[in-house]
């Protein structure tokens, strides 16, 4: 099946910064693809040039057999674009933004009175539709952000962090509305830099770092990239950076790193390394809180990957 | 087109929700220029200024017969009403009063010290409530005291009211012998005099206010960015032009509205006199566009909508002074009414004047000037804020 989206050798760079390196992307119609990655990682500045909102420096993207460029209308009519940052206008009501975007995206008439009702089901405020957009809490807004996106159907939805700053409750409704419109047949590309939502909504994931797809492929292919590896989470109180060296070195290690009082041990077998590792730790000055032990996850493959944690 | 239509709507929505548009718009002038008229209409009379001038000529020698003989001469020409005063004192108690607005006293034995070069001078008392006689019986007197030219004669203008300290309105003037005809005075009513007061203050603020509310499209566009919903607009299918286009759109009818709306409602409420309608909409037209070109010119400059606003309100005062908004510009000579005609305010002003005299052929030339200053700034502002949507 021809791909919905191609993107082949994407990159931007501001100033000195090479935001993004070399970035290939392909998405087939229908397919929910995750890109994670942590903050900065250039996930937003790939998706602007993906949209054609960002001139790029370098690579073509190739959105249903069409060129985007800036200036290019058609492949930006099959793009559905949700903004990390909430873009709505807060002086119009729920309804008045949805048919606005959806007249600039060519719906019209008696399909624009249909549709608004049906994306404000979706998003969950058909009861408050003619309320101020500057009314709405932060989850209403997301979701209205995300309806913006999606009214006029697109092929491709493009999510851009789009839990962020949400009550978990919301943050349920938006994964849930992803899956039904994936469910629908809507190819979605989204970001985030929590693992746990790539592995529940997408069919493939990349693995983004400093402007790089450091890896692909679906959960189970990635975390293959770990192989037979166990994930061994150390929570501890006082700091135990004296040790990490010693822990580094221990045989069937094969990734350790700390952050906010965790540390986190990739090793070939999680039994012989465990008690050596104890010790480092105790020896080091800090008390151990907690040990837990766990089959690898995107997480650790992230690790694995770039030797660094996934979180802010 | 239609994008641009769509976005213009849209906006036009917003800023009706916002209220400010209609302060800035429609209350403000109005209000300012019921206010000016108030405080200010008594010097012109109700419809027509009417130039109630004084003479009192104690001199008995040519210079005081040459001023007497020109001012008579003005008085049956209709330029203005000469009362002849025997006693200053007299005078001064009719300016006083309003009777007259302005007198000028030549006093006893002028052409004797002019003659031998003794310091002597005209003075020109005027009423504070009517500064516009005043001002044209000062610059008579200055005229008269040009042609004895006489290097240490000096008019002098005091206010009678007191208010206001009395001041040299007139340097030293250059030398010679005796007293020239008056030449020049009668050109002293110009264009902007043909408007009545209200309508002249109703005018001028109108498009002074204009300037605010004309810049809206640009700042909006500035917003728009800040705000991030300038990035959705240009992920949607539409050409880039047509944001652009929309905004400036959503300038010239919010401007258009605004001085239709004042238009109508000074002549009701204020009895203001703009002319024939269809002049004066291609007059308001005009001096729209141009207003809109110049606040788009000055918008494109800035980075945020804060400096936008900024950047456009010193422009939008700085021409409302030079433009003559506040109050008339003294006509004929002199940098500030040269000025007049870089602004727009000038030149709407000027065109108005001609179409409320009658003469809208008169009035073409201003309107060309406004259309070509639209077309202008127009064109470079609108070059300037494309890079806005140049990501
Ligand atoms: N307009 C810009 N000018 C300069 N640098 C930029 C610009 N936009 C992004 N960057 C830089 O490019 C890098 C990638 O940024 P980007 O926003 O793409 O990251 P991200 O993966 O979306 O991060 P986050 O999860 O925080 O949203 C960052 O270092 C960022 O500071
Ligand atoms: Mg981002």
């Amino acid at each position: 099946m021809e791909a919905i989206l191609q993107a082949r050798g994407l990159k931007k760079r501001f100033g000195d910064l090479e935001a993004v390196r070399g970035v290939d992307l392909t998405i087939a119609p229908g397919e929910t693809y995750g890109l994670l990655g942590p903050n900065g990682a250039g996930k937003t500045t790939s998706i602007s040039m993906i949209g054609g909102l960002l001139e790029r420096d370098g690579g073509e993207v190739v959105v249903n057999g069409a060129q985007m460029t800036t200036t290019s209308l058609a492949p930006k009519a099959d793009i559905g674009l949700v903004p990390q940052d909430i873009a709505i206008y807060p002086d119009l009501t729920a309804r008045e933004n949805l048919r606005f975007f959806g007249r600039l995206y060519g719906v019209r008439g008696l399909e624009l009175d249909r549709r608004s009702d049906e994306v404000l089901e979706v998003i969950g405020l058909t009861d408050r539709a003619d309320d101020r957009a500057s009314d709405f809490s932060g989850g209403m807004k997301r979701r209205l952000n995300i309806g913006i996106g999606l009214f006029h159907k697109p092929m491709l939805l493009i999510l851009d962090e789009p839990t962020v700053g949400v009550d978990p409750q919301s943050r349920n409704a938006i994964l849930e509305s992803v899956e039904h419109l994936s469910d629908e047949g809507m190819a979605v590309l989204y970001t985030t830099h929590y693992m746990e939502e790539a592995e529940r909504l997408c069919d493939r994931v990349g693995i983004i770092d400093q402007g790089e797809v450091k890896a692909e492929g679906t959960r189970r292919e990635l975390v293959q990239l770990v192989g037979q590896l166990d994930r061994i989470r150390v929570s501890i109180a006082g700091s135990a950076d004296g040790a990490i060296a010693g822990i580094r070195s221990l045989g069937g290690v094969s990734d350790v790193v700390s952050a906010d009082g965790t540390i986190e041990i990739l090793a070939t077998n999680a039994s012989e390394v465990l008690a050596p590792t104890l010790a480092a730790i105790t020896t080091a000055g800090a008390a151990v809180h907690s040990v837990t032990i766990d089959e690898p996850d995107l997480e650790a493959v992230f690790l694995h990957l770039t030797g660094k944690a996934l979180r802010d | 087109m239609g994008p641009a239509i769509t976005i213009a709507i849209k906006d036009l929505a917003l800023r009706m929700r916002d209220r400010s548009v209609f302060i800035v718009g429609l209350i403000a002038p109005l209000a300012l220029a019921f206010i000016f008229n108030l405080v200010f209409g008594g010097a012109f009379g109700a419809d027509e200024l009417s130039l109630d001038v004084g003479v009192v000529v104690e001199d008995e020698g040519a210079a005081g017969e040459g001023l007497l003989g020109a001012l008579r001469d003005m008085d049956s020409s209709g330029t203005l009403a000469l009362t002849e005063f025997t006693s200053l004192s007299e005078a001064e108690e009719q300016v006083e009063e309003g009777t007259v607005g302005a007198v000028i006293h030549v006093p006893a034995g002028f052409s004797d010290a002019v003659a031998v070069n003794a310091d002597t001078a005209v003075e020109v008392i005027g009423n504070v409530d009517a500064p516009t006689t005043t001002d044209i019986a000062a610059a008579i007197a200055r005229e008269f005291a040009a042609g004895v030219r006489r290097t240490n004669l000096a008019v002098t203008t005091a206010l009678s009211t007191g208010a206001v300290p009395p001041g040299d309105v007139a340097a030293t003037i250059g030398d010679a012998a005796s007293a020239a005809p008056l030449l020049g005075v009668g050109d002293i009513e110009t264009e902007s005099r043909q408007l009545n007061t209200a309508t002249y203050f109703v005018a001028g603020l109108s498009i002074f206010f204009l300037f605010f509310i004309a810049g809206l499209g640009v700042t909006s566009m500035l917003e728009e960015r800040r705000e991030g919903t300038l990035f959705r607009l240009m992920a949607a299918p539409i050409r880039r032009r047509s944001i652009v286009l929309g905004k400036s759109l959503t300038s010239v009818v919010i401007g258009l509205v605004s001085m239709i709306v004042l238009v109508i409602a000074s002549g009701i409420i204020m009895g203001a006199e703009w002319g024939p309608p269809l002049g004066v909409a291609m007059m308001v037209t005009s001096a729209v566009l141009a207003v809109v070109g110049v606040m788009t010119l000055v918008g494109g400059f800035a980075k945020t909508p804060e400096q936008a606003g900024n950047l456009q309100s010193i422009v939008a005062v700085t021409f409302g002074m030079l433009g003559g908004t506040f109050v008339p510009v003294a006509e004929g000579e002199g940098l500030m009414s040269s000025l007049r005609f870089v602004t727009p305010n000038g030149w709407f002003m000027r065109g108005l004047g001609d179409i409320a005299s009658g003469d809208a052929m008169a009035a073409l030339p201003s309107m060309g000037i406004l259309l070509a200053m639209a077309a202008v700034t127009g064109g470079l502002g609108l070059a300037l804020v494309r890079k806005v949507v140049h990501a």
